[in-house]
């Protein structure tokens, strides 16, 4: 059948609908007298601004649509670089999640019953005030604690911040960020001196290889993957690379699927390295005139995975950098040949070539992207390093197409956690509070004594909550996040209200997290307030407060600012009114001048972001890159100018392999790996309360290989019990669906809590960054009986 | 038999591959039954028939022998977005009618009044964007569209030849 033939058919076949569409107008009819017609574009009853996404790091600008004070509508907004007015199904469906049935709307405060009662926002403040204060008198600075979020704005995080060190004079504050991001952090600060990639999202465009370490981008970053794959569609010659331990959708499109078992990844790019400079394909007269080498300690029983003994409690294991040189690398990486490699890794000895081949081809651009799988890893910050090497050592770096570009899973992870620096041992942009210096600056900025910031970090993620459980600390609030859901080896971190600890939790949904609190705030959430995000490639985005949040509740930012005044701390927020303005531009002032240079507060308002360093209104698309840094000094080439410590280069790194801390045996024969699927976001807080979502992915699920699956005798829909050391949860197992776990491996996502998947995960962490890993615990697998 | 088919799985029911010709809604609810608001995605109502979706949804739409008509994609004629490579980023299956908490979210609902035209004769301007809509096909023929929309000639192919975008309101001054 042609296309003018099927047209034909299909003006006939229009006879045969007559019936349906003489309801439609009596649909429309009858809309129309019950005065309930919608408008669509164009009405002016419907108005339209832009925020970013309230999900993943990828920052989709979105034009949200607002009709009688609700949330209406969403589109992809087409003036957003990022996106280009494309969305994903969770971006299309955000303004659902605002209006679940269940939302906060009121301060609770825990009764002897164990019951939440309603109690007035002046009450709930003046509590927290008197808890913290009581904490800080009878016990110190070490015995409170502010547990964030990278879904914080820049507004929430630097309230915060400011709060806890600058007025509680603790460091005692981190974010959920410490479970995804940190290994980057601590990548790119050990290798440049200076947080967050080089390159930006048009590098999805300029490169020709683009290579994804442990990373389902179709599934958690799907815009951007979807600029891979049109820059693909356009040009052929486009190869993508998947290295990974188990297959995903991302798998169906990559020209060549790596696969490699866990902790594999240390020894494949040390193995890429090795043929890299057995073969000549390095650019030594690059790394001459850039790097400096750099060594540490390498010796595992010294470095250990912070889960045993002492380290079991607080992990704080400190590196010992020392020089290195390119003839200790060359002796270094003779251990790796692509025959270790493949035993190390389980990666054939030739793709170890042809990777090599990839990241040596001097005329082909070369994007190294990775997420979760590189960073929730025992060795977490020496992947990263790793991943660098590799681009440092053939220098494509700097230049559109050739970068090591890490992606970040939360809207904020860099504009807030890592950039206002709302970790244990940071100051925003950069700045560290073990430096004297840093602390001066930040006490200057804020107007504060000298010697007020405590010079120690405080705790990290994992080490805080072992502190909760210790009775170490004795107040915490938790905003934006959902611990008892995400935390690994939950068992390890139950709590009953009322254990003599005090624990306030700021959330829009009643979580797990909520359910052990003794004080539960209600926030507005995204639009019914003002804030800001930072995305992954450096772009600070704006958006209004454009409705008004449900019940009494209020922003994260107000209720810090408002407890902080009770304890005597109003200084530190001396803005009257609408303070958003002020409070932003104050926290600009750090970065001015340094290569951080955010864009004004008006500027944000006024565009879909900008790319810092910002200089004159001009945003900075590739760092470190003549032609395009204004800091850079050189007429071409790179300039590392943030890495002071190294002479302005950039150190390449020698990181050897390493096991796993956990490994399968006799008892717990198969590997588990954890992570997100396309519809739901983190721990499904969320998105489950949107309809759509949730009813296209109901319930968590275990992934099996289809051969282990037969051995085991499990089909697919079938229960089964999936057990650690720690926990067993039961749930459905799924057989060949949408990713295939390689031979003697499971995946389970985690946005469930009624599987809860950390029951199972083992707290053992990244030896620098403290980021725990998710990616790998020894599991036992067996049927229940019963059909899902 | 065919032209009933084609009329039920185009109307649609979900979940499942099997029209129910006894659907008494109207196209319109139908078709805001599987959206969250006017322009969000919709739902995919059929299970599972293969990896790839435009073997049905291209740009014309398909008659399917036993099971109707597979209405064209709107997505066939963009450019620059990969937007018809991988459907299932933004179109999701249903696996189960409840809900996980109920919801009073109440999207934005499809604008059912007649476009708005100079005189009797004239062309109706297009009323709304073509981002992702850009094969007009998808929307204004065959059994899929509504009878206000449905375009009476089909066989023209250059539909911004007469229909106008609406790019601003108000009246040209000088």
């Amino acid at each position: 059948m042609d296309r003018r033939e099927l047209l034909r058919n299909l003006s006939i076949a229009t006879a045969g609908v007559a019936a349906f569409s003489c309801r439609d107008r009596a649909e429309a009819e009858r809309l129309a007298a019950d005065g309930a017609l919608a408008r669509g574009e164009g009405n002016p009853d419907v108005t339209w601004d832009k925020a970013p996404c309230r999900y993943c790091g990828t920052g989709c600008g979105v034009l949200v649509g607002v009709q009688d004070g609700k949330v209406v509508a969403a589109q992809g907004d087409p003036a957003s670089p990022v996106n280009r007015g494309l969305l994903c199904v969770k971006g299309y469906h955000l303004p659902g999640f605002l209006y679940g049935e269940d939302r906060l709307l009121y301060p609770q405060r825990r009764g002897a019953d164990g019951t939440l009662q309603r109690i007035s926002w002046d009450e709930a403040l003046d509590l927290i005030a008197e808890k913290f204060g009581d904490a800080l008198r009878d016990h110190g600075p070490e015995s409170v604690a502010v547990y964030g979020s990278g879904q914080w704005t820049v507004f929430d995080g630097y309230a915060a911040l400011k709060w806890v060190k600058g007025g509680m004079r603790s460091n005692n504050l981190d974010p959920n960020a410490r479970l995804c991001m940190a290994s980057a952090v601590v990548g790119f600060m050990t290798q440049f001196g200076s947080d967050e990639p080089m390159g930006c999202y048009e590098d999805f465009e300029a490169g020709d290889d683009f290579v994804l370490w442990g990373n389902n981008m179709a599934e958690m970053h799907p815009v951007l993957f979807s600029r891979i794959l049109e820059h693909k569609r356009q040009n052929p010659g486009v190869r993508i690379v998947d290295i990974a331990t188990r297959q995903t959708p991302t798998t169906d499109y990559a020209d060549l699927f790596v696969p490699v078992k866990p902790n594999g990844d240390l020894a494949l790019a040390n193995g890429i390295l090795h043929v890299l400079v057995r073969d000549g394909m390095v650019d030594r007269s690059f790394v001459e005139e850039n790097c400096v080498l750099r060594r540490g300690i390498e010796d595992l029983d010294a470095i250990g995975f912070g889960v045993g003994g002492e380290a079991g409690e607080r992990y704080g294991f400190k590196d010992e950098p020392r020089e290195s040189s390119w003839d200790e690398l060359v002796e270094f990486l003779a251990d790796y040949t692509p025959e270790r490699v493949a035993e190390l890794a389980g990666v054939p000895a030739r793709q170890v070539e042809v990777l090599a081949e990839l990241y040596g081809a001097r005329d082909r651009g070369t994007v190294s992207l990775w997420c979760m799988g590189v960073n929730q890893h025992v060795r977490g910050t020496w992947m990263n390093n790793l991943i660098t090497d590799l681009h440092l050592v053939t220098g494509k770096i700097g230049r559109p197409g050739n970068n090591p570009f890490s992606l970040t899973g939360q809207p904020s992870a860099c504009g807030t956690a890592r950039e206002v620096g709302t970790l244990a041992h940071r100051l925003p942009a950069d700045l560290a509070v073990t430096v004297p210096e840093h602390r001066a600056r930040a006490e200057e900025i804020w107007g504060l004594e000298p010697g007020t910031i405590d010079p120690k970090p405080g705790y990290h993620a994992v080490d805080m909550f072992r502190a909760l459980s210790r009775g170490d600390v004795k107040a915490m609030w938790i905003q934006t996040t959902n611990p008892w859901v995400s935390m690994p080896n939950l068992a390890r971190f139950e709590r009953k209200p009322g254990d003599g600890s005090f624990v306030v939790v700021s959330d829009i949904y009643p979580t797990p997290t909520t359910d052990v609190a003794d004080l539960v705030l209600p926030a507005a959430a995204w639009v019914e307030r003002e804030g800001m995000f930072g995305n992954s490639e450096r772009r600070t985005q704006h958006w209004n407060k454009m409705v008004e949040p449900p019940g009494e509740a209020r922003e994260d930012a107000w209720q810090i600012v408002e407890v902080a005044r009770r304890m005597g701390m109003g200084h530190l927020f001396p803005w009257e009114g609408d303070w958003h303005e002020a409070m932003y531009e104050e926290y600009r002032t750090f970065g001015l001048g340094i290569g951080k240079d955010l864009a004004s507060y008006q500027e944000l308002k006024e565009t879909p972001g900008k790319l810092w360093p910002v200089v004159d209104g001009v945003e900075t698309r590739y760092r470190y890159a003549a032609g395009y840094d204004p800091y850079v000094k050189k007429s071409k080439g790179v300039h590392f100018y943030k890495a002071k410590s190294y002479g302005e280069r950039a150190a390449i790194w020698l990181r050897p392999w390493h096991p796993p801390a956990e490994v399968p045996d006799a008892e717990f024969p198969m590997w588990l790996s954890t992570g997100r699927i396309l519809e739901h976001w983190h721990t499904g807080s969320m998105t489950r309360r949107v309809k759509e979502l949730h009813q296209a992915a109901p319930e968590a699920y275990v992934e099996l290989n289809r051969a282990d699956a037969a051995e085991l005798g499990i089909k697919d829909g079938d229960r089964v019990r999936v057990a650690s050391r720690r926990g067993s949860i039961e749930l459905p197992a799924r057989v060949d669906g949408r990713g295939k776990p390689a031979r003697g491996s499971v995946f389970v996502p985690f946005f469930d809590e009624h599987h809860l998947v950390n029951e199972l995960t083992l707290d053992a962490m990244d030896n620098l960054s403290k980021e725990p890993d998710y990616k790998k615990a020894a599991v036992r697998v067996e049927p229940v009986g019963g059909k899902s | 038999m065919l032209g009933l088919a084609i009329v039920a799985l185009a109307a649609g029911c979900a979940p499942g591959v099997a029209a129910q010709a006894s659907d008494a809604r109207s196209p319109a609810v139908v078709r805001a039954s599987r959206r969250a608001y006017d322009g969000a995605p919709p739902v995919i109502p059929h299970a599972p028939l293969g990896p790839d979706c435009t073997a049905c949804h291209d740009e014309t739409g398909v008659v399917l022998p036993e099971l109707g008509f597979s209405p064209p994609s709107p997505h066939e004629r963009t450019q620059g977005l990969s937007a018809a490579s991988r459907c299932v980023q933004c179109h999701v299956y249903r696996e189960t009618d409840g809900e996980f908490v109920a919801s009073s979210f109440v999207g934005l609902r499809q604008d059912l009044r007649r476009g708005t035209r100079q005189h009797t004769w004239a062309p109706p301007v297009r009323p709304h964007g073509r981002f992702l809509r850009e094969n007009c096909a998808a929307c204004h023929t065959g059994p899929a569209a509504r009878e206000e929309i449905r375009t009476t000639h089909p066989e023209r192919v250059r539909c911004e030849q007469c229909h106008a975008a609406v790019e601003a309101r108000g009246t040209f001054r000088r």
